[in-house]
Formats: C-alpha cells, structure tokens, sequence
C-alpha cells in the first residue's frame, strides 16, 4: 500500500504553521467538537473505541492508560512526551517544527478529556526551535480562545506550559521525563506507583508521546469507530516511520498499520537502496530492536507481525543498512550510545553498557579474543530484563541480534585481527 | 546573571506549580548567556532556587547540553546517530577537527569554535545532520560546513 496519510494530512501546505491557515484546512474543529459537544468522557470513550496505541514505542492501549487515573478529586496532568531521543526516529520532531498547531490541538483535547486543567509539553533540549514554534503558535492559540482560562467560552480552562530539556535520552522514559519536569537528575523512578497515580508532583498524570496526541485529533474528527477501521484489528490506525540511513529517498512517511509490508516502505516508498548497493539490515523501531534481514522484509508494518518476526515496532524509526555497512562497527556505535546514556542508577545497565563497549571495541579494532563473542552473549543475558528501566533491554535489543543474524561477521573480526570490509564504512 | 537574565529567573519560580521545575530553564539562562555555566552563577542559581550548590552542581551535570568549560562563539555539534554515521558524519568531524586545529570537545584558541560529537538529535532523514548553536543544518558536506567557517570568520573580521 503506499503512503495514508492521515496526522500529515497538511504537512506539505505552505503556512500550515500558522492559525489561520490551520483553521482553513480543519484546524481546531475537533476541538471545537469536543468542547462544544462533547463530555470529557465521551472523548474519552472515542479513544477507547479507536483501539489508538501509545506511538512513542511501548505501544500501550492509549485509552486504557487514560482509564488508570483515580477518581479521587486530585489534581491531574497531561504531559506531552517530546523528547523524541531514540536513534533513527525523527517523525515527532517534524510534527512540532511543521504543524504546531495539531500538535496544541491533541494536547488541549486530550487534557480535556483526562479531566485535567494543566498540560506539559516536555521537549527535548535540542528542539529550542520547536520550543519557540510552540511558544507562537500557543500564543496564536491562546488569542482565539483555544487555550486558556475558559475555552471557547465554555467555563473550561487549559493551560499548556512548555519546558526544555537539556540533552538526556532517559528522559524520554515516561518517569525520568517527570524527574527531569520536577527540575531533578533524570533518574527513573520505581514502578509501580505508575504515573497514573503519582505522576508529576505525586499527582495522577497521563504522560502520552507527540504522535499518539496528534493522532486523538484525527480520532475525534472521524470517529473512534471509523479510526478502528483503519489498519488491522490489533494494530489499529496509521503509524509514522521515521526511514534513515542507506536508502535513497529517507523521510517520514505514514502508512496504514499492517496494509504495507516493511519492503514496500523500503522500495516502493523510500525508493530502495543507493544505487548499486544492496541492503543488509535494518532496525525497524528505533535503535532498541532487534535486526530484520531481508529475507523478512515482506513482513506487514504492525505491532504483532513484527514481533512474530523477532523485532518489534517500537517508535517507528526505520534504521537502513546496506552492504557497505559493518555490523560489528554499527552496534559498537549503538553501544557508545547506550553506554553514554545510561544514567548510571543501577549496576547491570551501568556497568553492562560498559563492558559491552570495551569487549565491541576491541573486536571492532582488531584485538578481539577467542571467547569474546561468549562474553558478548553472556554480558547480554546479565542484562536482559535485570535493569531498573527499559533502557538495559534496549540497549542489547540490536547486538543480541546482531550477534545471532551476523555472526559470521563476528567471527571474521576476530578471526582475521581486524575488519573484513576494511574502511568501507564512511 | 545580567539584570535582565536574574528578573527572568525570578520570574520562572512563578511558572510552574512548583518551584523546584524552574532550575533547568534557570540554567539554560546561564547557558545562553556565558555559553557554559560558570561556577559563580552555580551558587547564584542555588541561592534563587533556595536549594545548595551542590544539588544544582547535581542536577546540571546529569545533563549534556550544560557545559562545564566555555564554549565557543559558534558551538558546532557533528550527530554521530547511527544513520548519520553511514552517511558520512564522522568524516564531517576529522573535516572540522583538521580544518580548525581542535580535538573532540576542543574550543579554538580564538574562541571562535567549539566543536562536539553528539548522540543523535533527531533528524535522521537529514543525514549527515549537523547543529550549530543548536540550529539544525541538514544533510551537511564538508563544502558547507567550509562556507560557514569562511562566513562566521568574514563576519568576525568585519565586526571587529
């Protein structure tokens, strides 16, 4: 199938950033929906219906964890998870910078229909653009009654506060993100509690990725129902993918869940390898995942049929590789990654990223020792579902399987004191 | 902190149902205005927040945005994400360190230049991505970044 787009609908249209030109194309109707003629429940119950699933990587029922928060009469957030940090995704990063005003739409929405007065965007401290993209639209926002005390004239208020980050990948983990909100180190907290019930400020809080707000957009426009529609029974809607690296055309482009295969996206879509070269690999869902090669490449983009084919769908971020690319190189660079931000809290992540680094090193500088790849294999399993957070797991995702899928290349690295494809990769 | 910058600080504890969130926007103030956080404004910082020293030596050093050292006038950050990295990123870094005399991390004698290899920033469709003074300059080549050196020192020469 090609290209469905539904979030990036307008993307491509001049000014779109601007309020004006948003509400030409639709803009701010289905806010207009909801607070005019909608209860905050029966939002609620549209999301629901729409089976969304969080888009930031957990994949989680979207109106489900909205149904977590106590009804106890406390205070409630809505944060905005705009930390966008998993290598290979950038699709959250153009929403903010191109279409603000969806982005403000979902979250004022959505905080609506959590029951909460208060929103949170949390971007990343790279996105100082975005954050000043925001800060006007907001203000265009605010000034025709979209934002603020009292909504649209109806008694309802919504404030959204944005705040800027200062360059931590953890924190876009949902609890190190309200660490990070609270002014603290971006540790991530014990769970449970969940944020549903002690969140931000030991309040009940949803925390919901850029996509999956700007998606209720669209759910409240159409319908639940007809949402659910769209892609397959489980992996309901569109999803963005993020496609990077060795491939010709590389962008964000949005495809119905399950109706196009990963190599439609690759070929049909990103236009297929450079010229003259062939793929290798690719991590389909940020660089947390485990390796696809291209014998699976006909598997269908959604959350089931990417598990059943040992990966997972995870943010979207499509990461291409074609021949030319060094495996052992490309997970020693993935490592560098995690090792560096792993926030050091506990010892299997802290001291396994480590490890992981100097023994990948080592082999990927020729000094690689019979044993290494047990070593490899084995500082994996310590870490495997043994960490505080997810970032443990996700830091072995690609080399665990890199060492099943390619382990030939391994072998060679070691074998032959250095690496077999020389300079080759840029 | 100038006048200014400290009125602005005050203003952030007000921003936040609590207190205690203005201390990262409070140091991007710093940051902004030295180009790193100098350890004098550290206990200016504190005093504000009505917390130690020592916590805001905490929390800032968590963080990789806030810089310990001065930074140049420029602060160039090569992304070395995977998919910039098969795209040509670090050649853009031995370019950079080669043309500018620096090593990773290093600041130009003149101050003009600080250049860094980050973690990915998010623009991974752009690769080789590069952001300067936290602007984003995509899908970069060694030419460009040539250009630019050659314009940021023009403008300096003819601004001094």
């Amino acid at each position: 199938m090609p290209e469905m787009r539904l979030l990036f609908r307008d993307i491509d249209v001049p000014g779109i950033d601007r309020i004006d030109v948003y509400e030409q194309h639709g803009g701010y109707a289905s806010l207009r929906k909801a607070f005019l003629e909608m209860a905050p429940e029966a939002v609620h119950q549209e999301v629901l219906a729409s089976n969304l699933r969080g888009r930031g990587g957990a994949g989680f029922p979207t109106g489900r964890k909205w149904g977590f928060l106590p009804k106890d009469g406390r205070t409630r957030y809505l944060v905005c998870n705009g930390d966008e940090s998993e290598p290979g995704t950038c699709k959250d990063q153009e929403i903010i910078y191109t279409n603000p005003h969806l982005l403000i739409e979902g979250v004022v929405i959505s905080t609506y229909a959590i029951g909460a007065e208060d929103a949170f965007i949390y971007l990343r401290g790279e996105f100082k653009t975005g954050y000043a993209i925001l800060e006007r639209a907001l203000a265009e926002a605010r000034a025709k009654g979209y934002v603020g005390d009292n909504v649209l004239g109806t008694g309802r208020r919504v404030q959204v506060t944005l705040y800027l980050g200062a360059g931590a990948y953890i924190c876009g983990e949902e609890t190190a993100l309200l660490e990070s909100l609270e002014g603290k180190r971006g540790n991530p907290r014990l769970k449970p509690p969940f944020p549903a019930t002690a969140g931000l400020y030991d309040m009940p809080t949803v925390v919901n990725n850029v996509e999956t707000l700007a998606a209720v957009v669209r759910i409240v426009e159409m319908g639940g129902a007809a949402y659910a529609k769209l892609g397959t029974e489980r992996s309901a809607g569109t999803k963005l993918f993020s496609v990077s690296g060795n491939v010709l055309r590389p962008g964000n482009y949005e495809v119905e869940l399950g109706k196009t295969t990963l190599r439609e996206l690759l070929y049909d879509i990103a236009g297929g390898p450079p010229e003259g070269r062939e793929f290798k690999g690719v991590i389909p869902g940020g660089s947390s995942v485990p390796f696809l090669t291209p014998d699976k490449f006909d598997t269908p983009l959604d959350y089931e049929s990417l598990q059943a084919a040992g990966t997972m769908l995870g943010s979207g971020g499509v990461i291409v590789l074609d021949d030319r690319a060094c495996i052992v190189k490309s997970t020693l660079r993935l490592m560098e990654f995690y090792r560096h931000e792993s926030c050091g809290k506990c010892t299997p992540c802290r001291e396994g990223t480590m490890w992981l680094n100097q023994v990948l090193q080592r082999i990927e500088d020729g000094q690689g020792r019979p044993g290494d790849l047990e070593t490899l294999a084995d500082l994996c399993d310590n870490i495997d579902g043994k960490t505080f957070c997810p970032l443990g797991d996700a830091a072995i995702g690609a080399l665990a399987s890199g060492l099943k899928l390619y382990h030939d290349e391994y072998e060679a690295h070691i074998a032959k004191g250095c690496c077999p494809m020389g300079e080759v990769v840029r | 902190m100038k006048a200014e910058n400290l009125a602005k600080a005050r203003e952030l504890l007000q921003a936040f149902p609590k207190k205690s969130s203005a201390l990262i926007p409070i140091l991007h103030l710093v940051e902004d205005e030295f180009g790193y956080i100098p350890k004098a404004e550290v206990d200016v910082v504190a005093e504000i927040m009505g917390t130690t020293p020592a916590y805001v030596e905490a929390v800032l050093s968590f963080y990789t945005l806030f810089h310990r050292q001065p930074t140049g006038k420029y602060l160039i950050q090569v992304c070395r994400g995977l998919s910039c990295q098969v795209n040509g990123a670090d050649e853009l870094s031995r370019f950079l360190y080669e043309e500018l005399g620096v090593e990773r991390g290093g600041t130009t004698a003149d101050g003009l230049y600080t250049v860094e290899e980050v973690e990915c920033i998010a623009l991974c469709k752009d690769a080789p991505a590069v952001q300067i003074n936290l602007d984003f300059y995509p899908s970069m080549t060694k030419e460009q970044l040539k250009a630019f050196l050659d314009k940021a020192a023009e403008e300096v020469r003819s601004g001094a």
